[in-house]
């Protein structure tokens, strides 16, 4: 393109300056200041003092922030393989000639548009012992003895439990239709080729179908640890980070830390191990996909 | 085997289904009935006055329209400031391209929540606390959008370009006449994916807004469920009418999220 370079320059200037503006406002000049905040008393009102290397001391001798890491851990643990499975069984389901595909894709997606807080709320209900729809549904069926419940919510294991389902039900639609997309990018002729060879449909899946959702399993796993990592809202509503904190994850005790403790310092700091978990995390990921790149 | 996979099929469907049928089951309940078994929230007596009470009685429609409203021009901004920036960094040369490119790439590493402490320092700072402008324009940068327009931009044959600058047109009608209406899909996908993520964006208008009439859905919700104990009717009236709206859009637009969605996992 013929220009004067200072013109070309301007232009381009002109072009990138809403994103630069904002991006440079609100992102990078945050992550600057945060680094400011680490060393100081900072309360909601105003900065207080200087106090060096304390916020950070404090935050490696903390076990609350040990544990706070481990809780998200534990739901990384809990919802990533899971979410692999489901997403690719309801995507198996959908893929296959029926009358009610389209009735499938919509229900498995259905979820996903819903508010956050809305899908909590109904998942602690779901959950709720005596009237909740699970304990209900179970004495319905005689799997629980009718004078017996199961407290979904106030028990350590059993809130895992419930809040892995209630993150699956609400979050799987977008892998699922990621899975759906890639498995109907499979040639029909590979397939076809594959059955005259006497092919079933379990060699099918595991010797055509998941070598080929294997870039697309790499992307969504990196990305579901990532975003497992970071869960906040459905687990504050659920159990509230209890029983007894037991599930309280890292953003909810920096929340916690920065506004109800008033102790922004320290919850900046907080904020700056979370930032370089993730950018491990996404490190990792960007690598994955580089070396995937490299092969193919 | 195929009626194994269809008993399947069905049982997951339902599975899914079922705690939605229940929420609006149990919200048109008559409040305070005894209920035993779970064919009890099935049956009648029913009654729409809970419903009257919270459209009348709270700010849940309020509520919703701030939804409505933030994540519209969210949706809007973010797109259009990214495909303008997408579009230099894939056409125009200049100076520092490279330099840029980095910039927005590390924005991909900087997690929104890592920084959301010193953002309400910065925010504060500017008052943009309590505010309609302090809800939309902290979020209105993602690099991430850039980053995938760019690439779907790269896609775009440099000789249809010049082909229009020869015919005299200048670089704004490139990108308003070419780019966009070209890249039709990809910006859908990308505004489809904004607008979710704005809809369900709590922790930053949790943290930058007290004032109950700027509240959104996702921090509305737990203000008012927490003064309803022991109730299951009142919770899933507003669970119900708060998801009226967008399951309706899903409806209507189920092909284009879709598409939307999947477009989303090929670049990015």
């Amino acid at each position: 393109m013929k220009m004067s370079k200072l013109r070309a320059d301007a232009q381009a200037l002109l072009f990138l300056l809403p994103f630069l503006a904002v991006y440079g406002l609100f992102t990078i000049w945050p992550m600057i200041k945060g680094v400011e905040m680490t060393f100081y008393k900072w309360t909601l009102i105003k900065k207080m003092k200087y106090v060096g290397w304390d916020n950070y001391q404090r935050m490696f001798n903390d076990p609350e922030v040990w544990a706070a890491i481990w809780h998200s851990t534990i739901f990384v643990i809990l919802t990533t393989p899971t979410m692999i499975v489901l997403a690719i069984s309801l995507a198996l389901i959908a893929n296959r000639q029926s009358r009610l595909q389209k009735l499938y894709r919509s229900v498995f997606f259905l979820p996903s548009v819903l508010s956050v807080a809305v899908a909590s709320y109904l998942g602690l209900f779901v959950f709720q012992p005596y009237n909740g729809f699970v304990n209900s549904l179970l004495h319905l069926l005689q799997l629980l003895p009718a004078n017996s419940e199961l407290f979904w919510l106030t028990e350590e294991n059993l809130s895992w439990i419930a809040l892995t389902l209630i993150t699956l039900w609400w979050t799987v639609g977008f892998n699922f239709i990621l899975y759906l997309s890639a498995m109907q990018d499979i040639p029909d002729e590979v397939k076809e080729a594959a059955r005259l060879d006497g092919a079933t449909d379990w060699v099918l899946f595991w010797k055509i179908t998941l070598p080929h959702l294997s870039p697309i399993t790499k992307t969504i796993t990196m990305l579901q640890i990532i975003s497992s990592f970071k869960v906040f809202l459905q687990i504050y509503i659920i159990t509230g980070g209890g029983p007894l904190d037991k599930t309280r994850p890292i953003i909810q005790l920096i929340y916690q830390t920065g506004f109800r403790k008033n102790d922004l310092g320290y919850a900046a700091t907080m904020s700056y191990m979370l930032f370089v978990i993730l950018l491990v995390l996404s490190a990792l990921q960007y690598w994955i996909n580089n070396r995937k790149g490299a092969n193919a | 085997m195929k009626w194994v996979y269809r008993i399947v099929a069905l049982i997951a469907a339902i599975v899914f289904i079922a705690p939605l049928v229940w929420m609006i089951v149990v919200s048109i309940k008559e409040e305070g009935m005894k209920i035993v078994t779970l064919v009890d929230w099935f049956t009648p007596p029913y009654s729409f006055a809970v419903y009257d009470q919270i459209l009348s009685g709270t700010k849940l429609t309020n509520w919703i329209l701030n939804s409505f409203f933030v994540a519209f021009c969210v949706t809007i901004l973010t797109v259009a400031f990214a495909a303008m920036a997408g579009f230099v960094m894939s056409k125009l040369p200049f100076r520092y391209k490279s330099f840029m490119f980095f910039l927005v790439l590390a924005g991909l590493l900087i997690p929104g929540e890592a920084i959301i402490i010193p953002l309400y320092q910065v925010a504060k700072d500017m008052s943009l606390l309590n505010s309609y402008q302090g809800l939309i324009i902290p979020v209105l940068a993602s690099p991430v959008a850039v980053i995938v327009l760019k690439s779907f931009f790269d896609g775009v044959p440099n000789d249809l370009l010049e082909s229009v600058q020869i015919d005299g047109g200048g670089t704004w009608r490139i990108f308003t006449q070419i780019m966009l209406p070209l890249n039709r899909p990809a910006l859908a996908s990308m505004a489809i994916l904004t607008f979710i993520g704005s809809w369900n964006n709590f922790l930053w208008p949790f943290l930058s807004v007290t004032n109950d009439s700027l509240f959104t859905l996702p921090m509305g919700i737990p203000t008012l469920m927490s003064s309803y104990s022991e109730d299951y009717v009142k919770p899933m009236v507003v669970n119900t009418i708060a998801s009226i709206p967008i399951i309706l859009l899903f409806i209507i637009f189920e092909r284009q999220i879709v598409k939307g969605v999947s477009l989303s996992g090929i670049k990015g």
